[in-house]
């Protein structure tokens, strides 16, 4: 067994149990391979939980308040007038918080199921189904039909609608919001002179700050969820039993 | 591989080729919408008579271009890119006979990823401006266009619709060839 190079602590005892239920396979390489993809794939998604809880941390602190004086000439005083920009003053803003939330969410969800079957190799958890919110549907409906068989077989044959319903619709919803949020911030810093908007980040530098660095990292969000969507279906390609 | 299941897997053989009937009018829709949507959007120009609040007040004719607006140039370039994209892709899937050579389908498969992701960003940059241009923001004191501009921005609506659909069916495709792969090897 091609187990000894591989530095995750439960694999030696792993092929034990395995060999003792019906194997899919049997094969030894394919067992090897299928672990380095389990592991990017719990890393992927942990990363993406942490970008997406950055962004929407980040969006949310922006609120800068500026006091502005003004003079009046009669009676002569002078008003202090307090003006504050925060992430809600825009809808593209609320959208983006909501989205990267979402998605977040989602990170965690599945962070925690990929890594409970990493863990459990004999996939004979039958808590996956609970624990699965969005994809509930498919691996209940399979549970259900196969409970005599290992779950972990069955679930990669029905994960193509999960990868269908889930992870690109996710990539749409968090690039738009990237792409929204991106382009409210760019009138905001280049203004436009043709229908008179004035440029904002002037007079609210740190609130800009705030905002470009939650695009910036909402931007390497979408990149990751794009090599998790590359990397599933890179593994389905490789018949490679997960 | 047996494919009838699944109401998108229309497979037609032709002599010894394989050829996804439902895939090519999908790529061929794409291509298509978002071909409009680009022209839509790229040829949008109007000009009115605003009377500008001088002293004396004058008329000004005032024309709104789609290059005026960043996120509409955005736009234009991107929905290009997935028209070229799509032609280009609905050219390699026939000329490859339908067969998955592990190389070409993962380049597609990829490439469709990357422009659902390119749409859907500048479908979401359109939206946002145009919802600046139609509501206008009072916080910093950005007035609203669409009021005045109302052909512009109603042609601008149509083409981010469009272009919405078009990301869908990139959508459908990578369903389509999820499915393809998963039929093959298991």
């Amino acid at each position: 067994m091609a187990s000894t190079d591989y530095a995750v602590p439960p694999e030696p005892t792993a092929p034990d149990v395995e060999k003792a239920a019906p194997p899919p396979t049997g094969d030894a390489p394919p067992h090897a391979r299928h672990d380095y993809f389990r592991v990017a794939d719990v890393v992927l998604r942990l990363l993406l939980f942490a970008a997406a809880l950055v962004a929407v941390v980040v969006m949310v602190t922006s609120k800068e308040t500026r006091t502005v004086v003004a003079q009046i000439r009669f009676p002569p005083s002078l008003v202090f007038e307090s003006d504050s920009a925060k992430f809600q003053d825009s809808p593209a803003f609320i959208y983006f918080v909501a989205a990267l939330s979402v998605a977040g969410l989602y990170a965690i969800i599945t962070t925690l199921v990929s890594f409970l079957a990493l863990l459990k190799p004999s996939c004979s958890t039958k808590l996956l189904p609970h624990f699965v919110i969005f994809d509930v549907i498919y691996r209940w409906d399979i549970y259900r039909m196969n409970s005599g068989l290992r779950i972990c077989k069955i679930d990669h044959e029905k994960q193509v609608p999960e990868i269908a319903c889930c992870m690109q619709l996710l990539l749409g919803i968090v690039a738009a919001a990237t792409g929204a949020a991106g382009g409210v911030a760019y009138v905001g810093i280049k203004g436009n002179s043709h229908t008179h908007w004035a440029k904002v980040c002037g007079v609210y530098g740190r609130f800009c700050a705030h905002v470009e660095s939650a695009i910036a990292v909402s931007i390497f969000a979408s990149i990751l969820l794009a090599n998790l969507v590359i990397l599933s279906v890179h593994s389905l390609s490789k018949k490679i039993p997960k | 591989m047996d494919t009838q299941h699944g109401n998108h897997g229309e497979v037609k053989e032709v002599g010894k080729r394989k050829v996804s009937m439902s895939e090519v009018g999908l790529r061929f829709l794409a291509f298509s919408l978002t071909l409009v949507a680009a022209v839509l959007v790229g040829v949008d120009k109007q000009t009115k008579i605003v009377a500008v609040s001088t002293l004396p007040p004058l008329n000004v004719p005032l024309t709104a271009k789609f290059h005026h607006f960043s996120a509409f140039v955005y736009f234009v370039v991107v929905n290009a890119i997935a028209c070229a994209y799509a032609i280009i892709s609905l050219v390699l899937t026939l000329a490859s006979k339908g067969g998955n050579k592990g190389g070409l389908a993962l380049m597609i498969t990829t490439l469709d990823l990357v422009m659902l992701a390119l749409l859907s960003s500048a479908s979401g940059a359109t939206g946002g401006v145009g919802l600046i241009g139609i509501r206008g923001n009072s916080h910093v004191e950005w007035k609203k266009v669409c009021n005045v501009f109302d052909k512009f921005c109603h042609q601008m609506l149509a083409g981010l619709v469009l272009s919405v659909v078009g990301s869908a069916i990139f959508l459908l495709l990578l369903v389509i060839s999820a499915r393809k792969l998963q039929k093959t090897h298991y």
